[in-house]
């Protein structure tokens, strides 16, 4: 084509399109993950209202109450507000550039969350906010959600109905999915609800925040850790968790503590747990906190080191090893989370630093386990001494341990490696022998040794290896 | 080894009459002999035999994973139709097949673990459009008294604890209410509203013969004839669909001079334990109260409460 013939190309739209809010980035957050979104946004009004949270429970007179129905949800606090100088930002689909600075310790980064759980719901929201001497009204139709031209939205004046600064987000016009989940599966959801709150918000909840859903409190999960003091003779060893701590250069403070919550399962239960699932979910893992908000809960892939560089993969006998990582920021964006906050940047290069130190932290309980589950009853002994710690406990406890600086390894800080017990003889005294045979021949056994073929093929085995060991010796 | 005379347990020979009056009121609205009984029936089939003799048509498959109490079943087996299957009921629940025909199954379970609630929401995935579900556990309070079992318990039933209080309920009431609560969570995860089809329950009770036992019954069915399956239980007695709180089986252990005397004042209009504690004119508990209280179950329930008798073979 020569230049005199070439085309005039018109400029490409590259604008947005309000269905792609509403149907499509709903779809990378669950109902649940959503309600937390809108509970960090009730956190980040206090930190914004309170400028400093300080002290054991900074967060006491807080509250967040959540309702749900079958036509309608409604989430109501007295977190300050959302101020009038912020609501040309607020009801943006995504964070501008020229956003206000954030106040510290502030999670909400890049923008979507509130409206994100909104779309998620239903179509017609009604934000009502008090803040300072300003109380207004942000009403979202069906019809403004349906037309992609209009993007402003309108502000009505509220009648002053609202005693507290605090902002309530009421939203009808449910998907008929959410519909589903707030009627017929509502004591099924709102059970995993008060789980998820309780577990993602036990630190925030301890320091004094109160969440109610459907008029219950919900009570605080926290991970807690055997500590036990070491006896006068400082050599002794003793169950205590491994500590690193650091600061990085970009202000990320970083504090990692992991141990035991309980006693060691011995063989046996394992075993028993691997041929018949006992027990519908399992408080281990690891669990990673951003500025007081969990982002991730009891994890145990390879996402927080489990199956991978020399840890084994997560299986029952380790049920009792449990970690806590907290990344502490004044800027939100300096932490490892994902857009959705409820889980880990994997590729952040913090974590994937702070990653080696929880793999080496944990290979010291599981190294501990290996060598102690063939005699968990004497196990149980050494952890029964110690009592059980909150993380703040722990980091309390922290402050009198000896720590040592960890500078020929990344990331840089400083770490306490405790000294757990050892058997004496690293070969197990007992050694634990199985083997499958056919049910027929073990019945035929069983009836042989026992008069009764319906007898355990467990006692069946041993009767066996007794009888052997027996004839051996004689 | 040991059983526990089931066929001697009052409130349980209750509780097993009343799901025969709960599959007569389905038999209301449709044809019984499209289902097949299943059921966990313990060394003499008491259910089976009880099921038969009710209702002839139904099919009847009996599972048991010792090989002892299957021997014992095939003793005992009242009627040349039980099909009597040597297996545990998870390999059994892997194998079954609906293949849409409707059933009814009673997990008569004497414990309270994980596998039962997992066998219960594979259940509830697995049968057909009407067909009855019953599950009955354990419900005993103190056995979480101790706190290293109660945190067993918290990590056993995480998912399907209703709040995040922590705190177990010591009364017997309570408990089962909070296993009924467990059971509705269950079937809610198993039958999610987006699938179509629910669990209605009919029946909630809870009883002591030895130990603390709550027994569930309900119905799957589409969310959308839910309400014609409401309306087709709505006038029985005993029926409770909206998981109010159990109702108590609590029978009086009553000789049998002492139930003919009380035949002719049965049933009551007024107060019934009232007037039937003046019809003997004695206590048959410690005091007013507690007579009162336990004639008003014997009211409540007579016509479900079998005659033991001392029998010379």
């Amino acid at each position: 084509m020569s230049k005199q013939e070439q085309m005039r190309y018109e400029p490409v739209e590259a604008s947005p399109v309000k269905q792609f809010f509403v149907h499509m980035l709903t779809r990378d957050i669950t109902l649940g993950d959503a309600i937390l979104d809108l509970l960090d946004n009730c956190v980040d009004g206090i930190l914004r209202s309170k400028k400093r949270i300080a002290g054991k429970r900074p967060y006491a007179g807080f509250k967040a109450e959540v309702e749900f129905k079958r036509d309608s949800f409604m989430i109501s606090d007295n977190c300050g507000g959302i101020p009038w100088s912020l609501h040309r930002y607020a009801f943006k689909m995504g964070r501008s550039s020229d956003h206000p600075k954030e106040t510290p310790g502030t999670v909400g980064v890049y923008g979507i969350g509130m409206k994100r759980a909104i779309f998620k719901m239903g179509k017609d929201c009604l934000i009502s906010t008090k803040s300072g001497r300003h109380e207004y009204n942000v009403h979202i139709t069906p019809e403004w959600i349906a037309n992609e031209k209009e993007w402003m939205i309108p502000v009505s004046a509220s009648d002053g109905g609202k005693k507290v600064e605090g902002t309530t987000i009421l939203v009808g016009a449910l998907n008929p999915d959410i519909a589903d989940r707030f009627s017929a599966d509502a004591n099924d959801f709102k059970a995993e609800l008060e789980r998820m709150v309780s577990t993602h918000y036990a630190f925030i909840i301890d320091k004094g925040f109160e969440v109610r859903i459907n008029g219950d409190l919900v009570k605080p999960r926290p991970t807690r850790l055997i500590f036990a003091e070491r006896p006068r003779d400082k050599r002794a060893a003793a169950i205590q968790p491994y500590i690193f701590r650091t600061r990085t250069k970009d202000g990320v403070d970083v504090f990692l503590a992991v141990g035991f919550t309980r006693p060691i399962p011995s063989e046996d239960e394992a075993i028993a747990e691997r041929e018949e699932k006992r027990y519908s979910s399992m408080d281990a893992g690891w669990t990673v906190v951003c500025n007081d908000r969990a982002v991730l809960y009891c994890d145990r892939s390879e996402l927080t080191g489990w199956g991978e560089a020399g840890v084994p993969r997560y299986h029952f006998q380790f049920t009792a090893i449990s970690g806590v990582v907290e990344f502490r920021a004044d800027d939100a964006s300096k932490l490892p989370t994902t857009t959705t906050k409820r889980g880990i940047d994997a590729s952040s290069r913090l974590y994937l630093q702070v990653k080696n130190k929880m793999r080496e932290g944990m290979g010291i309980f599981i190294n501990y386990t290996n060598k102690w589950k063939a005699h968990a009853d004497e196990s149980r002994q050494h952890i029964g001494k110690g009592t059980s710690l909150s993380f703040e406990e722990v980091r309390t406890k922290a402050n009198t341990l000896a720590f040592k600086a960890t500078k020929a390894s990344v990331p840089k800080g400083e770490q306490y490696r405790p000294d757990l017990p050892m058997p004496k003889k690293v070969e197990p005294r007992k050694r634990r022998i199985s083997f499958v045979k056919d049910a027929g021949d073990v019945r035929l056994v069983a009836e042989h040794l026992f008069k009764d073929d319906n007898t355990d093929p467990s006692i069946v085995g041993e009767t066996c290896f007794d009888l052997v060991l027996r004839e051996t010796k004689d | 080894m040991r059983q526990p005379p089931y066929h001697l347990r009052p409130n349980k020979a209750v509780d097993r009459l009343l799901l025969i009056e709960a599959i007569r009121h389905l038999g209301k609205s449709t044809e019984l002999d499209q289902y097949t009984y299943y059921g966990l029936g313990g060394p003499y089939l008491e259910d089976f035999r009880l099921l038969h003799e009710s209702f002839p048509e139904l099919g009847l498959v009996s599972i048991e994973g010792n090989r002892q109490i299957f021997k014992r079943q095939e003793f005992h087996v009242p009627c040349g139709k039980i099909q009597l299957q040597n297996t545990d009921f998870s390999s059994f629940l892997r194998q079954y097949d609906s293949r849409d025909r409707k059933s009814i199954f009673w997990l008569d379970y004497t414990g309270l673990g994980y596998s039962q609630f997992d066998d219960f929401m594979s259940l509830l995935e697995k049968v057909a459009a009407g067909s009855i579900v019953k599950v009955t556990l354990r419900a005993q309070p103190c056995d979480y008294f101790q706190q290293e079992r109660l945190d067993d318990f918290k990590r056993m039933f995480e998912v399907f604890l209703p709040n995040s209080s922590g705190v177990l309920p010591r009364s017997r009431e309570d408990f089962a209410k909070l296993v009924q609560d467990m059971l509705q969570i269950a079937a809610q995860r198993a039958l999610p509203g987006g699938c179509g089809m629910a669990y209605q329950p009919l029946s909630s009770f809870y009883y002591k013969d030895r130990t603390g036992i709550f027994t569930l019954t309900g119905i799957v069915c589409e969310r959308a004839n839910l309400r014609n399956v409401r309306a087709s239980f709505s006038n029985w007695q005993y029926v409770s669909l909206n998981w109010a709180r159990p109702k108590q089986i609590d029978v009086p252990f009553l000789s049998t001079k002492e139930r003919l005397h009380l035949q002719k004042h049965l049933p009551c209009r007024l107060d019934s334990g009232e007037s039937l504690v003046r019809a003997l004119g004695y206590y048959v508990d410690d005091n007013r109260r507690k007579s009162i209280k336990k004639m008003r179950q014997y009211a409540h329930f007579y016509r479900h409460f079998p005659y033991f008798m001392k029998a010379i073979p």
